[in-house]
Formats: C-alpha cells, sequence, structure tokens
C-alpha cells in the first residue's frame, strides 16, 4: 500500500506489492490499455486483458454492458464477487481507472490501482511475459443494476449542476476547455461539432495529478490543486468530464479514493455528448 | 481493384488467420517494425517526418525511388506510436516495396480491415490508417515535384 496521507491508500499499490502478489489467488491483475494490442507484447504476470471498448461497453449502443454481461466478464477471468481486483495500464493508468469506474458501476468495491501504471512497471525493468493465464471460471453473482446513480451523471444531471452552480471539473487539456479544439492534443477530431467547456465548470486537466513518472502526487499536493487552486471544498458533491469519460475516471479516482471525497461522479457521454447536442449550452475562452 | 502483389499475399495469409492467430502475425509485424528505419548511407528522394496530430508520437517517412520508378519506403516511429501502428508500417513497407508512387496512391484502404479484422477497425479507427495515408502523401509530393520537373 501506498500513504501519502491519502484518504484510502488501500486502494493504491506500488509495483513492488503487485511483485509480492502475482501468487495471490486472491488477486486478480487487470491490464486496460488505450493500446489494444499492448497486453499482446507483453504484460504482467498472471494479468489478463480487459479492454475498454470490447469488454465494457455496449456493442450497439453508447453505454456499458449488463450485470449479466458484467458477470460472465468477470467469471472468465477467473474473478468472483469477493476477488481484489488490481488495475494497471498505459496512459499513466487513464484506462485502468476507466476500467475500476466501470467495476465499481456494478458494484465491485474490492479494486485497487497499481501507482504509476505499466510504464512504472517496464521502467523498474520487471519482468513480462506473453504467456495469456487460464484461470479456472469464477462465481460471479451479478449486482441487481448498475450504480448509476451513485457515481455516474448523465447529460440532464450535468446540465442541471451547472445550472445550479455546483462544482464541476473539465479535466480534458487547455485548449480543449477553452475551445481552440475539439479534441485532445496528439489525437484526431472524432466528431464533435461544438468546442468549449460546461458553463460554470473549472478547467484542472487530469495531468495535474500524476508526477513525470505517471504516479499520483501526494494528498497534500492533490489538496493544493483541487481546493485552493480549483476551489472545491471536501464533502462537495461533483462531477468530473472530459471527452469520453476515461480522463475524467482518473479524476474521479484522485477525489474519491485520494481525497476522499464522498460525492463525486463521472459523466461519462462528456463532451462528445454535450459538444453534438443541440441547444446544450457552451462557454469559450 | 487488386492490391499490389507483395500487399495481396500478406492481405491473402491474414484472411486465412484465426482471429488469435492473426493478433499474433500482427504482434510479428509489430515487432519487426523498427527494422524499416533508414539504414547507413542510404539517401532519399523524399523525407517528411513530423509529429502530427492524429499520431501519439513522431513518425518520419523516407521514400527511395529507382529509375524505373519503384518505391522503397522507410519509416522511423517514436517510442510512443501505438502496437498497431507498428505492425502497419512494418507490413506496408513490406507490401508497398516495388510499387509506383501511382500505384502507392491507387491503393484501396480497404485491405485494412482484412488484415486487422473488422472490429479492430471499429474500436482503433483512428490509429490503423495512419502510415498508409503518410505513405501515400509522400507519394503524391513525389509525383507533384516529378510533373513540376518535366
Amino acid at each position: 500500500m501506498i500513504d501519502k496521507n491519502y484518504a484510502h491508500p488501500e486502494a493504491l499499490v506500488t509495483t513492488h506489492w503487485v511483485a509480492e502478489h502475482l501468487s495471490d489467488s486472491r488477486v486478480r491483475l487487470v491490464e486496460s490499455n488505450e493500446d489494444y494490442l499492448l497486453y499482446d507484447t507483453g504484460h504482467i504476470q498472471g494479468a489478463v486483458h480487459i479492454d475498454w471498448r470490447a469488454d465494457l461497453q455496449d456493442q450497439t449502443i453508447r453505454d456499458y454492458v449488463s450485470p449479466k454481461q458484467f458477470a460472465d466478464l468477470c467469471a472468465r477471468h477467473g474473478i468472483s464477487n469477493e476477488t481484489t481486483v488490481v488495475f494497471y495500464g498505459d496512459k499513466s493508468n487513464w484506462w485502468a481507472c476507466y476500467a475500476l469506474w466501470t467495476f465499481r458501476l456494478f458494484g465491485h468495491e474490492k479494486v485497487k490501482i497499481m501507482d504509476g501504471g505499466r510504464d512504472k512497471w517496464v521502467e523498474e525493468n520487471r519482468h513480462l511475459t506473453r504467456a495469456v493465464p487460464h484461470f479456472v471460471k469464477g462465481h460471479y453473482t451479478p449486482a441487481a443494476d448498475r450504480c448509476d446513480a451513485e457515481i455516474r451523471a448523465f447529460y440532464d444531471q450535468t446540465l442541471a449542476h451547472s445550472r445550479d452552480g455546483l462544482p464541476l471539473i473539465d479535466v480534458r487539456s487547455p485548449g480543449e476547455f477553452r475551445g481552440e479544439i475539439t479534441h485532445m492534443p496528439e489525437y484526431p477530431q472524432e466528431g464533435v461539432l461544438r468546442g468549449g467547456h460546461v458553463p460554470g465548470a473549472a478547467s484542472v486537466p487530469w495531468k495535474m495529478a500524476v508526477n513525470e513518472d505517471g504516479t499520483f502526487k501526494s494528498a497534500a499536493d492533490l489538496h493544493s490543486i483541487y481546493e485552493e487552486e480549483a476551489g472545491l471544498q471536501p464533502g462537495q458533491n461533483v462531477i468530473a468530464y472530459c471527452r469520453i469519460g476515461e480522463r475524467s475516471s482518473h479524476t474521479w479516482f484522485v477525489l474519491t479514493y485520494l481525497l476522499g471525497y464522498k460525492n463525486v461522479r463521472n459523466y461519462d457521454g462528456s463532451w462528445t455528448e454535450w459538444g453534438n447536442r443541440v441547444g446544450a449550452p457552451i462557454e469559450r475562452g | 481493384m487488386d492490391y499490389p502483389e507483395k500487399l495481396a499475399q500478406i492481405v491473402s495469409l491474414f484472411e486465412a488467420l484465426a482471429p488469435a492467430e492473426k493478433r499474433e502475425s500482427l504482434i510479428s509485424y509489430a515487432t519487426a517494425a523498427a527494422q524499416n528505419a533508414p539504414r547507413d548511407g542510404e539517401t532519399f528522394a523524399l523525407e517528411d517526418v513530423r509529429k502530427d496530430e492524429e499520431c501519439t508520437d513522431t513518425v518520419g517517412v523516407f521514400l527511395k525511388i529507382s529509375t524505373c520508378r519503384a518505391c522503397e519506403f522507410r519509416i522511423t516511429l517514436g517510442p510512443q506510436v501505438q502496437t498497431l501502428t507498428k505492425a502497419m508500417t512494418a507490413i506496408l513497407c513490406k507490401g508497398l516495396a516495388g510499387c509506383t508512387p501511382e500505384e502507392v496512391l491507387e491503393v484501396p484502404a480497404d485491405f485494412v480491415p482484412k488484415i486487422v479484422g473488422a472490429d479492430l477497425v471499429r474500436q482503433r479507427s483512428q490509429t490503423v490508417y495512419y502510415i498508409l495515408t503518410r505513405m501515400k502523401t509522400v507519394a503524391k509530393v513525389w509525383l507533384n515535384r516529378e510533373r513540376a520537373g518535366r
């Protein structure tokens, strides 16, 4: 575990901790990346691959899989309701946080992030394998419903939040926030018709929360960034958003687990919904 | 339209593979991508090295053209380039070797789903076409220069 005075230090583990738990049957490692083939080039021993689009999202409508489909996915990877799932991946754990957030949507509480993600593991010259593990099928009882109401925000709720002057955190790059670009730097335009941000949102790019090596900053630094600079207050009802919900799940993890905010939701429709929505209010600059 | 012969052979091979084997082959090609970098002493008719917004790192495309107008591409990839882009680099350097610039421009992009599978194209559409686009751009510039020099 890592304790930089985080509210929930148990939610973050080091590469060393992971290396010591490779054979722990109560723990399942899940690699989740942006680079679709990266897992196949080598991964941590015993890690399974869960892809944010192919595995966690419905393949027809823009939403997540059903509780039954989620339970089947977990069972296939030998994950039961009691398994501690440790997520890691590329891009400073963007997709690992997204996968963790999605697991929470389905009520899976025993979740952790490997601090620094895949890059830190590789940087430390730790072993990677191409052997894909096969586990005895797990027993996973699906949740009755997804926990959408607790940790997920939809358009109408975000609009009401904005109109009520409640805190919104836009975690995209400054250029996206100002409306100068409609996609991440280094990524293609993917079909957003308007640029800008949700009225009243504060700009706190996700990257502010991590160090150069992709590990999370200390709680003191994070309090300074989100509270002193962005004006959040502990206990506030916060909605975070980005473009499709992956970067904001990183910030959701920071606010929820590292700073201990109890009422944070991720608006996963994010800017690809808001910026295309007819009549949605937009601020620029 | 038919694909250039070497590319057609690669496409045919991939089409015969099961999804897991396709992934394995893509990894093999990705691993071999670095071998397509310029070699010591090589000179090029055109060099196009840049960092585009649609790619996660710098990509350099280098074009050699023989007196009979046969193209040979060399490509450099920054360390952050994704695995699929690396695989497409190796596939295209091999598959388009010996084509004329006109043939490079006419290569239809519909071979991509046959190689990587329709699902992967849908899931990572931004990644799979990038290298082909960059190669065609270089071929087009070379042709424009050739026409201007006549």
